[in-house]
């Protein structure tokens, strides 16, 4: 199950790859962009599991800020738009590929994707630690200070924070303090 | 469809009914009878490719007509998302707040749980309004007051040692992320957050925070990559026009 975009500028290209990816297994959501700004803005909103990028795009960040952009287990294809040889790599697609290559290419992509979301499934509920830093910066603590009361590194605290935060699908800090006391990792009193 | 200038204004809504928050926000009023869209937009003073840009945009979501939006005055952009503006404070943020609280007289959960949701929700207007505020008491103004002096043969001195002093710049990179509470609002409700009793109300709920959860995107898209790049480009006009001595 991935959600994929298009980042393409040809009309047809785009279309045609809309098309395609409508009937394939696996994908769930599926958008389509043309512009520069409009990708790199529906790459934060959307976050894609895949993206297929055009090479010829001249994004507005660096090739390394996209990547830092993209979820870690994201993968790019890119869009070609000349023939590639009988052997070419497999995150290549042309725009002169069939169908059948084209089909190929995309589903073992997205087989790869689902199989490296199995391994992470069984992780997804939050570790004891990272339940003690959550209680943490619902009760208002800073990074800082939290890392000086459990003695850590203030870094450490920051990635404990990062995969609570992809974890719960919540990024602030009100919003963590909400499901803390759904949850009962804190309680009213402790905060008022 | 392809919206074109030719058809029935009354067929365009038929076809996709998102397209009435274009309408209302540039104040068009209804009653369309049989008249086309160009009639509709020629009797309103509304300019019949920035309506077109507009309406194409929000219909076939495909291709963002960022540098064709801003060749159209900023002003009438700034018109429009001021409008949006209303939209949200005067209506869609109450009529969410009142369905949590309604939420919340039905709520039997132990925990309280939607005392809870209130309350966030509450902290998250009060920062809606302040970001709204800001826009609309200096970003706007500011903006407008551009336009204005731009078009002058000496601008007033009191803008320009403003202008000199500023840049939109500045804006841009305060422009907080309204979105992100609302995204963890629709968040703990979906995934945290067991339906209280009344479960066509919280699905309602849900449904309206989706909706303004995307529509405040468009604003962002709208404002982040139309109106500050335009004012970027307005500002460069005006200190080439009225260089520093």
């Amino acid at each position: 199950m991935a959600k994929v975009l298009i980042a393409e500028t040809s009309y047809l290209v785009r279309k045609g790859l809309v098309s395609l990816l409508g009937q394939t297994d696996g994908v769930t959501e599926l958008k389509a962009a043309g512009h520069p700004d409009t990708i790199i803005l529906t790459i934060k909103e959307f976050s894609p599991d895949i993206l297929l990028l055009n090479s010829t795009i001249q994004l507005p960040v660096s090739h390394d800020e996209l990547i830092a952009r993209l979820h870690e287990r994201a993968r790019i294809i890119y869009i070609i738009n000349t023939p590639l040889p009988e052997d070419s790599p497999a995150h290549q697609i042309s725009v002169f590929d069939t169908k059948n290559k084209l089909t190929e290419k995309i589903s073992h992509h997205l087989k790869q994707y689902e199989s490296a979301s199995e391994e992470k499934e069984d992780t997804e509920d939050l570790t004891p630690r990272e339940k003690l830093i959550l209680k943490h910066v619902a009760l208002g603590f800073t990074n800082k200070e939290i890392a000086t009361k459990l003695f850590i590194s203030a870094h450490t605290v920051i990635s404990h924070r990062k995969n609570i935060t992809r974890k719960l699908d919540i990024k602030t800090v009100s919003g963590l303090t909400v499901y803390a006391l759904i949850n009962g990792i804190i309680k009213m009193e402790d905060i008022q | 469809m392809h919206i074109s200038p030719s058809m029935k204004m009354s067929d365009l809504v038929q076809s996709d009914f998102e397209l009435l928050a274009v309408l209302q926000r540039l104040k068009i009023p209804f009653g369309f009878k049989d008249k086309s869209v160009k009639a509709v937009c020629e009797e309103q003073g509304i300019d019949l490719d920035f309506f077109l840009n507009l309406a194409r945009w929000y219909h076939e979501r495909d291709f963002f007509p960022g540098e064709t939006l801003m060749n159209h005055p900023v002003k009438w952009l700034v018109k429009y998302l001021r409008s949006t503006h209303s939209c949200y404070i005067d209506y869609h943020i109450p009529r969410i707040e009142h369905e949590i609280i309604q939420m919340e007289t039905v709520d039997q959960s132990e925990g309280h749980n939607m005392q809870l949701m209130l309350k966030f929700f509450r902290e998250y207007i009060s920062e809606f309004t302040s970001h709204i505020q800001l826009e609309e008491e200096q970003i706007f103004p500011y903006i407008l007051n551009l336009e204005e002096n731009l078009q002058r043969d000496q601008p007033d001195p009191g803008f320009l040692e403003k202008a000199r002093g500023y840049t939109i710049r500045d804006f841009l990179e305060d422009h907080s992320d309204i979105e992100e509470k609302l995204v963890d609002l629709r968040n703990i409700l979906l995934k945290y957050l067991a339906p209280p009793s009344d479960n066509c109300l919280f699905t309602n709920v849900l449904i309206e925070i989706f909706r303004l959860g995307n529509d405040l995107n468009d604003h962002t898209i709208l404002e982040e990559n139309v109106l500050i790049p335009q004012v970027i480009r307005l500002e460069e006009e005006f200190h080439k026009k009225f260089p520093r001595k």
